[in-house]
């Protein structure tokens, strides 16, 4: 059995913030999405992705042992870290408050951590590679849901501005996600990953174009990390909602 | 939109069987909003769907004539009656 280093467990941490304000974003559609089927389908990948952060969280919570997952232990990665000590992207921690930004934002985090989750399927760590598994399982159904949105409403003329638009702002923040944790080094070093998650940026960045061919994309080729150690102006107000019911009582057993 | 009607069935000897309808702008995503609408909870291990403009539609009036010819209810009864009867005369 592997044992986890200080690196590793960052490396995991970040990609676990990733998935669960990812998450947690993508519900905050449900009731207001723009159809009542987009509605649910839109809230199960979201619970895709928080069962995704729940699986990367209990890996660090017991040192990647595999053991049965200790939910008291998760909550605490999840919620009770202080803003500094989270390493999510700032891509998953703007707030999207129209429809095309968080459908761009939805294909661009997705496409992106399918090409995550395909580095870590051959991992010296066991439950990462369970994990890995389950996550490919459900990641083609999310870039598809997003293609197939993105199919329609690219050839409706107004529709096809407004995901311009989005692409155009979030664009610098995507990229954020390949940025590496200083971690990731020792993650590589044990095996626990096959490459840094950087080395897929010209892939993503292919697909990119190839989705959106229309919009001159010039610019991504050279990202600027924002980075994270470093929370976006949005994260607080997220994390407050987040916590809102949760800041009632703590010790709750659901 | 176009809506569709969804069909579920589980595994084993139990049919399909309508599960309800959806709205969906073309066949690719109507196929994964139903399977995350009503595929969420395992419901089913085979998915058929159907555009409704698609369906064959019999009509009321079309169906409903049948219902006063009892004569092809055939349950026996009036036969069992009938040889009873004869039974009895002998």
């Amino acid at each position: 059995m592997t044992s986890m280093t200080p690196g590793t467990a960052e490396f995991l941490l970040a990609f676990a913030d990733d998935e669960h304000l990812m998450g947690q974003q993508h519900t905050e559609w449900i009731g207001i999405a723009p159809f009542l089927e987009e509605d649910m389908a839109f809230a199960s990948i979201a619970q895709d992705e928080l069962s995704h952060a729940a699986l990367l969280y209990a890996i660090v919570a017991d040192n990647g042992q595999g053991g049965p997952p200790d939910d008291r232990a998760i909550d605490t990665l999840a919620f009770d870290r202080s803003a500094a000590d989270y390493r999510s992207a700032q891509i998953v921690e703007v707030a999207c408050t129209g429809w095309a930004h968080a459908l761009v934002r939805h294909w661009l985090y997705d496409t992106a951590e399918e090409l995550r989750w395909s580095l870590v399927d051959g991992s010296s760590l066991e439950p990462l590679r369970d994990a890995a598994a389950h996550a490919a399982r459900e990641e083609r159904f999310h870039v598809r849901h997003a293609d197939g949105l993105i199919d329609v409403l690219a050839h409706t003329p107004d529709s096809a501005d407004r995901l311009a638009d989005a692409v155009n702002a979030l664009l610098p923040l995507a990229t954020g996600l390949f940025e590496p944790v200083a971690g990731e080094a020792e993650a590589i070093e044990a095996g626990v990953t096959s490459a840094p998650f950087d080395t897929m940026l010209p892939e993503w960045t292919d697909r990119v174009r190839a989705r959106f061919p229309e919009i001159d994309i010039g610019a991504i080729a050279a990202p600027a990390y924002a980075g994270r150690a470093q929370r976006h102006g949005d994260f607080a107000a997220l994390m407050a909602r987040m916590n809102e019911v949760r800041g009632i009582d703590p010790t709750a057993v659901w | 939109m176009h809506t569709y009607e969804i069909f579920l069935k589980k595994d084993g000897q139990e049919e399909y069987r309508h599960a309800g309808s959806i709205d969906a702008p073309d066949d690719e995503l109507a196929l994964l909003l139903a399977r995350e609408n009503y595929l969420r909870r395992a419901e089913g291990d085979l998915l058929w769907m159907v555009d409704r403009t698609h369906l064959l539609v019999g009509d009321r009036d079309f169906v409903a004539p049948n219902s006063d010819k009892p004569h092809r209810d055939n349950d026996g009864l009036l036969v069992a009656a009938h040889r009873k009867s004869q039974r009895e005369a002998q």
